[in-house]
């Protein structure tokens, strides 16, 4: 009798723990999250910046009311453009680079942007190891969006794991924000881009 | 305490329960393991068995066979040298009369595959040869699955091919539909 | 009793080494399941399963013309253009060779261009049972790439378990600094003789 109310009693005690361990760990956790989440870093503009897959180098960004580097506009649209020097840091060719650049705080019609070859205006080609490629992001905008004077890119990189928890290959996981890139915005008139060929 | 000392040393005829029970449970494992694996790879193995053509109907040349709701006869098998192929090669081609009976042919005839075998089990797909076409009124698998042919209506279905010289002499055209695969129809050539 | 405890630990002790044991050692998921590697050598006839591949000829060039639609587009690049001429032939069904990679000494991996719009000699290359046919693919490469390097042929692009030819790259000329002894100003791809025949 004696026994069994002891381990009652311990029972009680054990479960009583656990719950108040669960409890004061959830507590940590939401006190955490509410926390203000600390802004993501200014990254030099003029700097290469090692982002997950890419090292990307910005190099301009402007506004552009014309086609531009083969990419068609629908009527009335004109286009943010931002041109970056990037290099696949990975071992095999890759295009992987459609989330690196994101313009903060502009209503994207498209959402994802097209993305030149500025060497040949080729639509997205496949990138291969070590060759730096100068690249244009293209959003196309809606005509009357006002594009301010200087304008923060959020750049995305991912990081590499030998083996994933699944199926334990290899691969890029877990965009995270790295940080942002602020760059003057030149308004161009129509005709002063080069296309290339 | 009493209940402890029982459970170390159980009365005979509950252990020999369980001792059976146990036996039970392992040879219901080799049962059930087998069928288990049957069960998971069941709708590969289908899926595999109807996207390949692998056992063939053999049919007499001037014959005509049921398949895939036609009935489908060699009509011509025909080769030569053609414009500017490489040296060893022939262009043939291959038509068939096709007598429609079900007439929905975007489900029948899905997948459908018109080819050359020869004796040592070889396949030829479909060329484009330019230079060479079918003659008239003669459509591929593709335009016939979407010509609206009716129940009753002869269509004659064709392609182009090239085969290497030492092979012309044994091909045998075939036909594989998707909705009768793994089955496929093999047609004896037409005599000389 | 106590025997029989410390005998539990043992074998829980064993099953952990054990099963450590083969996680470090043991080939995981990705290169189970990877092409399985053919090797050969340039000018050799490489077997793989559903197709025969045999390296001609390697051609360096720092511009490639070609005509598109009509107009004569002249491509560059940061590194070279490596214009590979193969033979193919399929093995028993007419089948298609669809993707090439450059390996480089160190396992980079340089998958052939996409700038190149589709054309009869590029992949994907429509191959038949006894009749040989010529198939490019070109490939953007830096020039310390090519030394050492091989040429790796499969069908699809992600094809587990499938075959792929690995052709070695090694009697390619090259000077002392590992780069390639011919290098053409420009190489054009329509002085070819042209292809007449194609999958429909």
């Amino acid at each position: 009798m004696f026994k069994t109310a002891r381990s009652r009693f311990q029972t009680w005690i054990t479960a009583g723990a656990g719950t108040i361990a669960a409890l004061f760990v959830a507590g940590l956790m939401g006190a955490f999250g509410a926390l203000p989440a600390h802004a993501p870093p200014q990254l030099p503009p003029d700097a290469a910046i090692d982002a997950g897959r890419w090292r990307v180098q910005s190099v301009r960004a402007y506004v552009s009311r014309a086609k531009v580097y083969g990419v068609p506009l629908k009527p009335g649209q004109k286009a943010l453009v931002l041109e970056a020097d990037m290099t696949n840091r990975t071992a095999q060719s890759d295009k992987a680079y459609f989330n690196v650049f994101a313009p903060d705080g502009l209503a994207l019609p498209d959402g994802l942007p097209m993305i030149a070859l500025t060497r040949d205006q080729t639509l997205t080609p496949e990138l291969h190891p070590g060759m730096t490629e100068r690249m244009a992001y293209v959003w196309p905008l809606a005509g009357d969006a006002i594009v301010p004077a200087n304008l923060s890119f959020g750049i995305t990189a991912e990081i590499f794991k030998p083996r994933d928890n699944l199926y334990g290959t290899p691969g890029w996981f877990n965009p995270t924000r790295l940080g942002t890139v602020t760059l003057p915005i030149a308004d161009l008139p129509t005709d002063s881009l080069g296309t290339g060929s | 305490m009493s209940a402890v000392s029982a459970d170390i040393e159980p009365a005979g005829d509950v252990r020999q329960a369980e001792t059976k029970w146990r036996r039970r449970g392992l040879g219901a494992l080799a049962i059930l393991l087998p069928l288990t694996l049957a069960e998971i790879s069941y709708d590969s193995v289908r899926e595999w068995l109807h996207g390949e053509d692998l056992v063939a109907r053999d049919i007499d040349f001037g014959q005509s066979m049921p398949f895939g709701g036609s009935d489908w006869r060699l009509a011509d098998l025909r080769g030569g040298k053609a414009g500017r192929l490489p040296e060893h090669a022939f262009a043939v081609i291959a038509t068939f009369a096709v007598t429609v009976g079900d007439p929905d042919l975007q489900k029948q005839w899905l997948g459908c595959k018109l080819m050359l075998t020869d004796a040592t089990g070889r396949r030829w797909l479909p060329d484009f040869i330019s230079g060479v076409s079918l003659p008239d009124g003669v459509m591929n698998c593709t335009s016939a699955i979407f010509s609206g042919a009716k129940k009753g209506n002869v269509i004659t279905v064709g392609e182009t091919f090239i085969v290497p010289e030492d092979a012309v002499k044994t091909i045998r055209p075939a036909v594989g539909l998707g909705s009768e695969r793994p089955w496929y129809l093999r047609f004896q050539r037409p005599p000389k | 009793m106590k025997i029989r405890a410390i005998g539990n630990l043992l074998i829980l002790a064993a099953t952990v080494a054990l099963s450590y044991g083969m996680q470090v050692s043991k080939p995981h998921y990705a290169e189970l399941t990877a092409p399985i590697p053919i090797d050969g050598a340039m000018h050799d006839t490489v077997r793989a399963r559903s197709f025969d591949v045999r390296l001609d000829k390697v051609v360096f060039a720092r511009t490639l013309k070609t005509d598109q639609f009509g107009q004569t587009r002249v491509l560059t690049t940061s590194g070279l253009w490596a214009v590979v001429t193969t033979n193919l032939t399929a093995t028993s069904t007419s089948t298609t060779v669809a993707d090439g990679t450059w390996q480089g000494r160190t396992g980079l991996r340089y998958h052939q261009t996409e700038r190149l719009s589709y054309r009869q000699d590029m992949p994907p290359h429509a191959v038949d049972p006894g009749l040989e046919r010529n198939g490019l693919f070109v490939f953007e490469v830096p020039p310390d790439q090519i030394r050492g390097a091989s040429l790796l042929v499969a069908a699809r692009q992600f094809a587990p378990l499938d075959a792929q030819a690995r052709i070695s790259l090694d009697a390619v000329p090259t000077g002392a600094d590992g780069q390639p002894a011919e290098i053409l100003p420009q190489y054009d791809l329509d002085a070819a003789v042209p292809s007449v025949q194609g999958k429909s």
